[in-house]
């Protein structure tokens, strides 16, 4: 079944038609609303688009290949998306595979695509669109001055630091799903994508406004998050040449001039423009109009295209195996010294393991364990009882345990002036209290590099599954 | 009380939204959010809502304190740098969701 084609053969235009895209999810894999994804598939979307991806779960899955959801519920969710594409005879377009959008992200998906595929004997050809970086190519940049961090947190990249990483990806833009487009998919499965391009590149493959496409991608993105009450359920763009219109495809969620314009804060650094590899979204004169008390007509946003054209990249480096011990106080003489034990602790443990090589926290909930700025003025005063959380990163997972374990044990009677409870300074709530956390990582790259072919760096491949 | 009677004005009684997020893992964003565009002037307009004062209350350089307003949200969103990388060894709140509290006390 071709889908592709037909878009362009009904000749939907700009200025003659209403383009209507549909948002499934937010992220893909968390379990799809199936009334409001129905009540969109009713509304004869042209395009079906989802989000699978975000750096805001951290490191982990970037580095370590794995997806932050559940393979089971991202299946269903899968199936779900696939069949409803099927029906409605339309494209199905799928961001940041996995979680985290790297090769064994995209292949995982792939791999669940094709099983799908298989069980219920549907033909199927995938657009696949990588997003892992070219080392190679990388330190060429940085060593040609290329490259720059995102943020005063990240340092400058170095060609070690490349090295180093488990995975690296670029953020891709709509102009890697316009080529995936052109391979006449029913699927385009892409790796680290704009979640916004995944929205924007059908409108922008039929003529209609960049900077309109973009800034209805990047409200739609996160399905019904833009409305009151906010919510996961599927939500609809519906898109002209001067304008566009949201709804969502839930009646009890309401998108409001306020709750979509508060929408373009969240998650950004800035709400008046948003960067993509090959051009920059305007939106100071967006305007923002309720057409009832549930669904705004939105205009005004204009797109630049970039001179240079950049990629965001992202990368994960392994820093270690974790584990971690878990106990609690409620001696107010523990709270009150909490920080000349955790320091005598890791003395005790140093002077046992004195060549060993470990980073070892001690985390004192109850006690401001949560405040990021060490100097901030929160308001916090001590509870009555403390939640502690030893935590070891260490080159091995049975150096960290045996940290963690050594740290509890000293931890447990340690000495402090006006001690009274001589029989533990802590209470575990089951045993072994030590957890092996499993493999730390951390976010080795966020820079932006100069790219002068974005696609050698986001290459295009048809896989074709199922019977 | 202030000089005309009234009590101050703090600015978890008039927000309708303090929170605070990630943007990317390198910053954290705060966004505040009125209910009405008299409500937002208020905030927009007080001393205690400047990027020197924010850098004061979070404990960090004012140089990497970020304030916009976004008149069409009644909103205003600041922009701190991230002591630790997102997830990196020493994190603390790796969605940087619970970086509001300072805000609480915040009397306009």
């Amino acid at each position: 079944m071709n889908v592709v084609a037909p878009l362009r053969d009904r000749a939907i235009r700009p200025g003659r038609d209403a383009l209507r895209v549909l948002a499934a999810s937010g992220q893909l894999g968390n379990g799809i609303a199936v009334t409001a994804f129905r009540a969109g598939l009713a509304r004869q979307p042209h395009v079906i688009g989802c989000d699978m991806g975000s750096v805001d779960p951290g490191p982990a899955y970037l580095g370590s290949g794995r997806m932050a959801t559940s393979e089971a519920v991202t299946r269903r969710d899968l199936r779900l998306v696939i069949h409803g594409a099927r029906d409605v005879g339309v494209p199905l377009i799928i961001g940041s595979a996995g979680t985290a959008g790297a090769a064994p992200h995209v292949a995982l998906v792939l791999d669940m695509i094709g099983a799908i595929a298989r069980e219920d004997s549907l033909p199927l050809r995938v657009a696949v669109i990588h997003a892992d970086t070219d080392r190679a190519w990388l330190k060429q940049q940085v060593a040609a001055g290329r490259v720059q961090s995102l943020g005063r947190a990240m340092p400058a990249l170095t060609a070690a630091e490349v090295d180093a990483s488990a995975h690296i990806v670029g953020q891709m833009g709509t102009e890697a799903f316009l080529r995936a487009l052109a391979l006449e998919p029913d699927i385009v499965l892409a790796g680290r994508a704009c979640d916004t391009a995944i929205f924007a590149a059908v409108p922008v493959m039929l003529g209609y406004p960049e900077g309109l496409a973009t800034h209805m991608a990047k409200i739609i993105e996160c399905s019904s998050l833009c409305c009151t009450p906010g919510g996961p359920d599927a939500m609809l763009g519906t898109l002209h040449a001067d304008a566009f219109e949201i709804e969502s495809m839930n009646p009890i969620r309401a998108a409001t001039p306020v709750t979509v314009a508060a929408h373009g804060l969240y998650e950004q650094s800035n709400p008046h423009e948003v960067r993509e590899p090959h051009g920059t979204l305007h939106l100071t004169d967006a305007r923002f109009e309720a057409l009832d008390h549930r669904r705004v007509r939105v205009s005004g946003a204009r797109w630049a295209d970039a001179a240079q054209p950049s990629i965001k990249l992202e990368g994960s480096s392994w820093c270690g195996e974790r584990a971690v011990t878990i106990a609690a106080t409620c001696d107010p003489g523990v709270i009150a010294h909490r920080d000349a034990i955790a320091e005598g602790v890791r003395g005790a443990v140093a002077d046992i393991l004195p060549d060993a090589s470990y980073d070892l926290r001690v985390r004192v909930y109850g006690a401001g364990a949560t405040n990021l700025y060490p100097g901030a003025r929160t308001g916090i005063t001590d509870a009555g009882e403390a939640f502690l959380l030893i935590e070891c990163i260490a080159p091995t997972a049975d150096l960290a345990k045996a940290v963690v374990g050594l740290a509890k044990q000293k931890m447990l009677h340690f000495g402090f002036p006006g001690r009274l409870s001589t029989g533990g300074n802590l209470a575990f709530p089951f045993t072994p209290p030590e957890l092996s956390a499993g493999a730390a990582y951390r976010f080795s790259v966020y820079h932006v590099a100069e790219c002068d072919d974005l696609a050698a760096a986001f290459p295009v491949e048809l896989v074709r599954l199922g019977p | 009380m202030t000089g005309d009677g009234s009590a101050p004005r703090r600015l978890v009684d008039i927000a309708s939204v303090v929170r605070s997020k990630n943007a990317g893992p390198l910053h954290v964003t705060l966004d505040l959010m009125f209910p009405d565009a008299e409500s937002f002037g208020l905030a927009a307009q007080s001393p205690a809502l400047s990027a020197t004062a924010l850098a004061e209350l979070y404990g960090v350089d004012p140089d990497t304190v970020e304030v916009i307003p976004f008149a069409a949200a009644h909103a205003i969103k600041v922009v701190l740098d991230r002591p630790v990388i997102a997830g990196s060894p020493g994190d603390v709140d790796v969605y940087g969701a619970q970086q509001h509290r300072p805000l609480l006390g915040v009397v306009l």
